[in-house]
């Protein structure tokens, strides 16, 4: 049996773990139930290595519980990077990886033969051709080396940017990167510029900071890149029950939609099956493979930009997008003189909804959007402050009013027995 | 082209610095791994480095058993082509203009200008940031932005003024000792020390978007300063105690919105039902109570008795409201 390795060649399986361990915070060994012991111990163990003094265990009946506590507004950097950065690889990668780019690093371009006869007659390395072309193709997608053919023989030669020279030569490129590396969106990049030369981010923190999105930063590149390319792909979403099938659906991605409140990502897509637009939440999608280009992008888009501005979050409702909406609106009640910072947060806060004084120390907001329940979860952040709610649907009015008779009597309340 | 890659990996990086010198010894590769490395890496890392038997042949030892690399120079650090999209895509971010001067955007968009930017800015839809963000293209607030920037760094001691949340006019002397943004207000604030007789008098938080003049007094404070004590004091000194149930998913919903704080979670294995401890800042209580409110009677506010009572007064408020008014 192989003994356990720091690195790892699956970033999916990682992912799920981390996202347990952080997420919930109260996981012990049994409830990763569809999972081997051995697997547990192996994640759990990486996972240790990179948190490290994030991680807390607390005994239970149960067993250990492991987790991650992270007041994530007040740290550097974010540890989860960490995950990025433990990819496996063989010998000769690391081995071809520095030899390449000592030979080339002269500036001269050389052939596939050259490279191949330099290693073994300047550094005593024998690697066959082949297995060098393989490298030269793999840092030429990467950007490391540059290709380029010469009648019908390839030249390769090291790409001219390196990140020192251009940080010593930019005044104020380090401190955007500092804050860059950790603001939201694939922060990790910028992050790995700083690790190669060796900067730490000691100026910048990042509020509301949803450090978990990071791990679903390496979808993120595949859905920009069909989104630009108008390709639709398949998403593979993650098996979340024990003997969940994986579940694949082909989508056309329009945008990606970020909750800066809720800590959820999405795609926003087209679903031709279901013929209307859906969003998928990102932290269940495990994979994501390019499919074809969509012919009918542009008129799609068309749409899709007209139909998102009546979401008020990510829900394009249960009709099809076309169909009819009832409006829902919602009456505040606000001391004019006094609170006029509630005023201020209702017009901030507002989003796609309209605002209007409707009476002394009364405010109206309208929302004709697609999905009226989604305005509800905010709607409560003004308990206190309701007056009234109308149309919507009758089920959205009436769990309304039921949450507060329940939270009045969860909260000591006593109900008058002839209200109902 | 991924950012899940070797390359950009914890291992190649230690090498990469490994292989600076010409000549190194166990001892520094030990030390560098310990530093630089993961937790176990030191069980792991040497001995790839490490001539060995089962080393990746990066190093060889010298009859005076120091370790010589086998390249010739010191490894460049070539940008990869992902590196370099990204670069592009945050130029066109109106918050580059707070680092950088636009010659210096233009330089580097010249450098970049056969890079396609990994993304654009319409690709991401930010459906619940604050109207009232900061304009990042002010030019008033990307010079103050610059000044308190560099107060940050070199720790200067600046005299502000500025308009507080509640519109009273305030100034004072400051050092400012860290900027902190937040993607759901999208707005800039730093972190302070307020000064009396060159002492320290409180902490506060100013919005970059508040101030109004920041003049750098020519002087430096020399205290040294722990952050973790400073973040510490503006803690609650009682966490909020919330017992979560999955009533509409609301463990999950809960944990993913909560995330970013500091919290301890405990599962009744009879009931299912979870309880948790909540760290946050003293002066976030109003945010981080109305969050709590808005997830309904999935959750209960449990503790401590100040934070549910004014949970309890707004309920009061709310039910009143609604029956009083359903009633006439």
């Amino acid at each position: 049996m192989a003994g356990f390795s720091e690195l790892i060649k699956n970033f999916d399986k990682t992912r799920e773990y981390v996202r347990d361990f952080f997420i919930y915070g109260c996981k012990v060994r049994s409830d990763f139930d569809k999972k081997s012991v051995r697997t547990y111990d192996d994640e759990k163990r990486r996972v240790e290595s990179w948190m490290q003094d994030y991680m807390r265990y607390d005994d239970s009946a149960k067993g250990r519980h492991v987790s991650i506590s992270v007041d994530s507004g007040h740290i550097s950097e974010n540890p989860l990077y960490n995950a990025y950065y433990s990819k496996s690889f063989t010998d000769n990668d690391i081995k071809l990886h520095f030899l390449l780019i000592d030979i080339l690093q002269d500036g001269r371009s050389r052939t596939l033969r050259e490279l191949t006869d330099t290693l073994n007659s300047e550094y005593e390395q024998l690697f066959d051709d082949q297995t060098v072309r393989n490298k030269l193709k793999e840092y030429t997608d990467e950007g490391i080396v540059a290709a380029e053919k010469q009648g019908k023989t390839m030249y390769y030669s090291l790409a001219a940017l390196c990140a020192d020279d251009l940080i010593k030569m930019y005044r104020g490129l380090d401190d955007a990167l500092k804050f860059f590396s950790e603001a939201p969106d694939l922060g990790v990049i910028g992050n790995s510029i700083m690790k190669a030369v060796g900067i730490k981010n000691d100026l910048f923190h990042i509020k509301h900071n949803y450090m978990i999105h990071s791990l679903e930063d390496i979808l993120v590149p595949d859905i920009l890149a069909a989104i630009d390319d108008k390709c639709s792909i398949t998403v593979k979403k993650f098996s979340w029950k024990k003997d969940d099938e994986f579940s694949e659906e082909e989508i056309i991605p329009m945008q990606i939609l970020v909750s800066v409140q809720t800590g959820r990502r999405y795609i926003a897509a087209y679903v031709p099956r279901r013929r209307r637009f859906v969003t998928f939440r990102l932290d269940r999608i495990k994979q994501i493979k390019r499919e074809s280009v969509c012919a009918d992008y542009d008129r799609l888009r068309e749409r899709y930009d007209v139909n998102i501005q009546r979401c008020f979050g990510v829900s394009f409702g249960d009709r099809h997008e076309v169909g009819a909406v009832s409006a829902i609106k919602i009456t505040f009640t606000v001391d004019e003189r006094n609170e006029s910072f509630i005023i201020d947060r209702l017009e901030r806060e507002k989003r796609c909804a309209v605002l209007e004084k409707t009476g002394e120390g009364l405010y109206t907001l309208t929302a004709d959007v697609f999905d009226p329940n989604e305005l509800m979860h905010w709607a409560k952040t003004f308990i206190g402050r309701i007056v009234s709610i109308e149309g919507g649907t009758e089920k959205i009015r009436r769990r309304f009013y039921s949450d507060i008779r329940r939270m009045y009597r969860m909260y000591g309340g006593i109900e008058d027995e002839h209200i109902q | 082209m991924n950012i899940f890659s070797e390359i950009y990996g914890t291992y190649f990086r230690i090498a990469a610095r490994l292989l600076e010198n010409e000549v190194t010894d166990e001892k520094t590769v030990r030390e560098i791994v310990m530093r630089d490395g993961f937790r176990d890496s030191v069980l792991f890392l040497p001995q790839k480095l490490i001539p060995s038997g089962e080393d990746c042949g990066l190093f060889r030892r010298g009859v005076d058993n120091m370790l010589r690399r086998i390249t010739k120079k010191s490894p460049v650090k070539v940008l990869t082509k992902l590196q370099k999209m990204w670069l592009k895509a945050k130029l066109s971010d109106p918050r580059i203009r707070l680092f950088l001067e636009d010659d210096v955007i233009e330089g580097l968009m010249e450098e970049l200008a056969d890079v396609k930017p990994l993304y654009r800015h319409e690709h991401f839809r930010l459906t619940d940031r604050h109207a009232d963000h900061d304009d990042y293209s002010d030019e008033k607030y990307i010079a103050i932005f610059r000044t308190a920037l560099d107060a940050v760094k070199k720790r200067k001691i600046v005299d502000i003024s500025f308009t507080s949340a509640h519109g009273k006019h305030v100034s004072g002397r400051f050092v400012m000792l860290k900027i902190e943004f937040s993607p759901k207000n999208g707005k800039f604030r730093a972190y302070c020390y307020r000064l009396g007789n060159d002492k320290i008098k409180n902490s506060g938080l100013i919005n970059i978007g508040r101030i109004d003049t920041i003049t750098d007094t020519g002087r430096v404070f020399r205290t040294p300063v722990s952050m973790d004590d400073y973040f510490s004091s503006r803690k609650c000194s009682t966490p909020a105690v919330i017992r979560v149930t999955n009533e509409r998913n609301g463990v999950e919903r809960f944990m993913l919105e909560f995330a970013p704080y500091e919290k301890h979670t405990v599962r009744d294995l009879e009931t299912g039902q979870y309880t948790v401890e909540l760290w946050y800042d003293e002066q976030d209580e109003t945010e981080v109570l109305i969050m709590l409110l808005s997830f309904g009677p999935v959750i209960e506010i449990l503790g401590p008795e100040k934070l549910r009572e004014q949970a309890k007064e707004r309920l009061m408020r709310q039910y009143e409201l609604l029956w009083k008014n359903e009633q006439g």
